[in-house]
């Protein structure tokens, strides 16, 4: 595409974030080629992206990158592979980026799978594939993101949409204005670059996302948002980059409240701290993606078994019909829970040994087997308006 | 003695005539074998143990009337035959011109007789000599037949012609009954292993099939001719003392000891015989039985001795066996060891052990075992032989890194002036503990050599494997990189990028990159 042609047909805030992002690229893999021409060999430093690696910030409530960086060296037979791939990897990213293309993580996989075909030491003639499964490009593209420090939504890289959002807003997508409260039955596709959106009016008092995406289509056409003031947000299961990112943006340049309402299990639980501290896998992210101040609305253990304070929102015989058995693998999960330092407050211990001592879980839905009013005009609001929450 | 018994005496000849499976002529296909044997190995000694480099041509011809009957001719470039000796030494059992003690492929010089006798009462027709000594000014050749009763040669026909070129040599023609059909992979396989311990021969072989298999020189020397050595006192028994009483100029038992004995000296000789008491002045012809018997003893127990000498001996040395095992086998690795001499019954003996592993050998789930007695390859018996005991018993290959089934060949030479032979068959060695500890020491030095190269191999492997798992992503990183490296002032290239990178991975795995002068010669088109 001509220059004229670009800025003709693309937003200038996406020409202005590859501007930026090929720059940085250049400038890390410059090095690289100035290290092999002298003669040295080719390192790339990168911080390491583990578990051990990560920090817990409390004061800020999120989880980090330690300062703990790995060398992955050309002459490291066990790390050549992988410094080929992150090289590859560079080469397509900064070809997409100056080409004005928009590759999705799908589209990184296939453009740099391919096979070389060689002689081994013993003159067997063998192939290998540059990467066999889109697991180890995605791998590869996390090391380049932490590696020249721009996250794949700056490198303009796409991904499948996911969460959805509905209010009464307006918000600036590209070049266009969309109106979120006209969405008619569907939702907006809560796009992967969701930085180059722009907030243009809203109307609403509180930021509701929801773990379940039918949960969210039954409240989204009960009118919840009208009648509460909300704005409606699902991440339908383990929320992706750009649902977290946009629910973070809400909260910091709208100052908007936001609840996470999620199952009752310790799946459920994580999903809330991922929004609320970060994941480990994407600590490196979380400085931007996390949302520190979202809060748990439920569904929470105590809302299902009461305590010696609170009366359950389940009759015995509800709590009989909808709670399920926990398997094991939820409570390995909660076990594991209970090591992580975010989770080790007095709220979140109790309500996971309560889980553990029950050995019970429950789904949102349950609540709407109770009638989805009580879902949407009770349990919601009364929690909202109890601060019945986790924090 | 009550019974009248009928005694008469048989001639050397219809001894042999009527037990001729003790000579290895049981029945046509081994016969055809044996006699292919006795006369390569009549060859060969006339010639490398003479220091001459073996021409042998071999060749067996069927008839084409009468069904199982071969025409087997073996020629060689050797020291020939005296004229007046060639009737005797193939029409004559048991004829020996003197005693002499050095190593020979044939012990009794009985073989060709044999071959001779076989092919007479077999096919009846008379062999065919034809002979130059060197230097001689004529070529002989002699039709030639055995009287059996009488055991001497009976001439038929006898012509020489002027010898122009200069030639020396043997050329013996027999026909013989055989069956080739079934010995034909035991001569492909003699013929074959006779090359492996002689590759400084050319030996030219044609079957009746009208196969020829040319084994080429590729040795260019000799092992060192064995020299005639006299009878040390441990290994004499009272027969061989008559026979050399009888036959010494000594005057006086000193003299006697010191001259016709190795290892001993004057004054042992001196020392010897005032220990035991004997009288040094005696002729010893004047010795009575009861002093021989003494005396026989005597020889024996004395333990002040020197050691035999080996020099009689001709081992075929590290080094040729390298070369043969190299040439025949066609293998990866080789290696060989000649032992250091050691005694049985007062006779020296040598072991050789050569190794061979890789390559063309196929992998086997035993090892290949080559044996060989004075440079004669053993066909028969192998698994009642020592050797077999050591390789299969004694020896556990996984010490030395080997898991069968492996390519691996063993060799083991025994020489010497008396080996143990298990039969009268002379086809395997029996399990005498000084000869089993020389093999085993033989076969443990060379499994250790081999060990130690598969190790370096494996080492060297894996480095080269190492070295390949990055060369191989060199064309795709300096792909990548040439993407970056576009700001530079000037366009790098691909190649440029490449060679630098392969010059990184050469300097850190220089030996491992002999075959390797770039990333090319790795990473392929994908066309």
């Amino acid at each position: 595409m001509s220059e004229e042609h670009v800025k003709k047909f693309m937003s200038s805030v996406d020409i202005k974030a590859r501007i930026r992002a090929a720059e940085k690229f250049s400038e890390v893999f410059d090095n690289v080629v100035k290290a092999v021409l002298g003669g040295e060999e080719p390192k790339l430093v990168i911080p390491k992206r583990t578990l051990s690696n990560t920090i817990y910030d409390k004061e800020r409530g999120l989880l980090l990158l330690g300062p703990a960086t790995f060398e992955r060296s050309f002459l490291d037979v066990k790390e050549a592979r992988k410094f080929m791939q992150t090289l590859l990897m560079a080469k397509i990213i900064y070809d997409a980026l100056i080409n004005n293309e928009y590759p999705t993580i799908r589209d990184l996989f296939y453009r740099g799978k391919h096979s070389i075909r060689y002689r081994d030491h013993k003159g067997r003639i063998e192939e290998e594939n540059t990467w066999d499964e889109q697991k180890e490009s995605d791998a590869v593209l996390r090391d380049i993101e932490v590696l020249v420090n721009l996250l794949r939504e700056e490198m303009l890289i796409l991904s499948k949409e996911k969460g959805k959002v509905v209010g009464d807003m307006r918000i600036r997508s590209g070049d266009d204005v969309i109106d979120l409260s006209k969405m008619g039955h569907g939702a907006y596709a809560i796009e992967p670059t969701p930085d180059l959106i722009e907030f243009i009016d809203v109307n609403a008092e509180f930021v509701l996302v929801v773990e379940k995406d039918a949960v969210f289509q039954q409240l989204h056409r009960a009118g919840f948002w009208r009648k509460y003031k909300a704005i409606l947000v699902t991440s339908a299961g383990q929320p992706d980059r750009a649902t977290r990112r946009f629910v973070r943006r809400l909260n910091e340049e709208l100052k908007l409240p936001i609840y996470i309402l999620t199952d009752a299990d310790p799946y459920g639980w994580y999903i809330y701290s991922v929004f609320r501290i970060g994941s480990i896998t994407l600590s490196y992210e979380s400085e931007r993606l996390a949302t520190p101040k979202a809060k748990f609305l439920g569904v929470s253990m105590t809302d299902i078994f009461g305590d010696k304070n609170k009366k359950p929102y389940l009759s015995d015989a509800e709590r009989r019909n909808f709670i399920i058995k926990a398997k094991k693998t939820d409570i390995k999960r909660a076990q594991e829970l209970l090591n992580y330092e975010w989770f080790k407050t007095e709220k979140w211990t109790k309500e996971i040994n309560i889980f553990l001592q029950k050995q019970s879980k429950l789904e949102i839905e349950a609540l709407t087997g109770k009638g989805l009013h009580f879902l949407m005009d009770t349990y919601i609001p009364t929690k909202i308006h109890t601060q019945d929450f986790i924090e | 003695m009550s019974v009248a018994e009928k005694f008469r005496s048989i001639s050397p000849a219809e001894f042999f005539y009527r037990n001729k499976e003790i000579a290895g002529f049981a029945n046509p296909a081994r016969a055809l074998y044996q006699s292919v044997r006795e006369l390569v190995e009549n060859a060969l000694d006339a010639t490398d143990a003479h220091g001459i480099f073996p021409d042998i041509a071999i060749s067996i011809e069927r008839d084409q009337n009468k069904a199982y009957v071969y025409r087997i001719t073996v020629k060689d470039n050797g020291i020939g035959i005296p004229e007046n000796y060639i009737p005797d030494a193939f029409g004559r059992v048991l004829f020996s011109s003197k005693y002499v003690l050095r190593q020979t492929r044939g012990l009794f010089g009985l073989g060709a007789k044999m071959v001779v006798l076989y092919g007479q009462i077999t096919v009846g027709e008379p062999a065919e000599i034809v002979s130059a000594t060197i230097n001689s000014k004529k070529i002989y050749k002699y039709k030639i037949m055995i009287d059996i009763k009488e055991n001497k040669p009976i001439v038929l026909e006898r012509s020489w012609w002027q010898n122009k070129t200069g030639w020396h040599g043997t050329m013996v023609k027999v026909a013989v009954e055989g069956d080739w059909s079934k010995a034909r992979q035991k001569v492909l396989e003699y013929i074959k292993r006779t090359a492996i311990v002689s590759p400084y021969a050319n030996i030219v072989f044609r079957s009746p099939d009208g196969e020829i298999k040319i084994y080429q020189r590729v040795a260019n020397m000799l092992p060192p001719p064995p020299r005639e050595a006299k009878p040390h006192p441990h290994g004499v028994d009272l027969e061989m003392l008559k026979a050399m009483i009888s036959e010494t100029k000594a005057q006086t038992l000193i003299e006697f000891l010191s001259d016709e004995f190795q290892g001993v000296g004057r004054v042992l000789a001196e020392r010897f015989v005032s220990t035991y008491g004997f009288d040094p002045n005696i002729n010893p012809k004047d010795l009575s039985k009861d002093d021989l018997e003494k005396l026989v003893r005597a020889l024996k127990e004395f333990n002040e001795f020197r050691k035999p000498r080996a020099d009689h001996l001709s081992p075929i040395g590290s080094e040729l066996i390298k070369i043969g095992l190299n040439t025949i086998l066609k293998p990866e690795f080789t290696d060989a060891i000649t032992r250091k001499p050691v005694v049985y019954e007062g006779h020296s003996m040598v072991v050789e052990v050569g190794i061979a592993y890789g390559g063309a050998i196929e992998p086997l789930e035993e090892p290949m075992l080559l044996r060989f007695a004075n440079k004669i390859p053993l066909l028969y018996d192998e698994k009642s032989d020592v050797a077999w005991k050591v390789i299969s018993e004694n020896i556990d290959w996984s010490y030395y890194d080997i898991v069968f089934p492996a390519p691996i060949a063993i060799l083991v030479h025994v020489c010497g002036t008396k080996i143990p032979y298990k039969g009268v068959g002379k086809e395997s060695i029996a399990e005498v503990p000084v000869l089993e500890h020389e093999i085993e020491e033989g076969v443990r030095y060379v499994a250790r050599s081999l060990k130690l190269y598969l190790a370096k191999k494996q080492k060297e492997e894996e480095m080269a494997r190492k070295a390949i798992t990055l060369i191989k992503y060199i064309p795709e990183i300096a792909r990548a990189l040439t993407t970056f490296a576009k700001a530079n002032p000037e366009p790098i290239k691909a190649e440029v990028l490449e060679s630098k990178l392969f010059d990184l991975v050469k300097n850190r795995f220089r030996d491992s990159l002999k075959n390797i002068s770039s990333p090319r010669d790795v990473v392929l088109s994908l066309e």
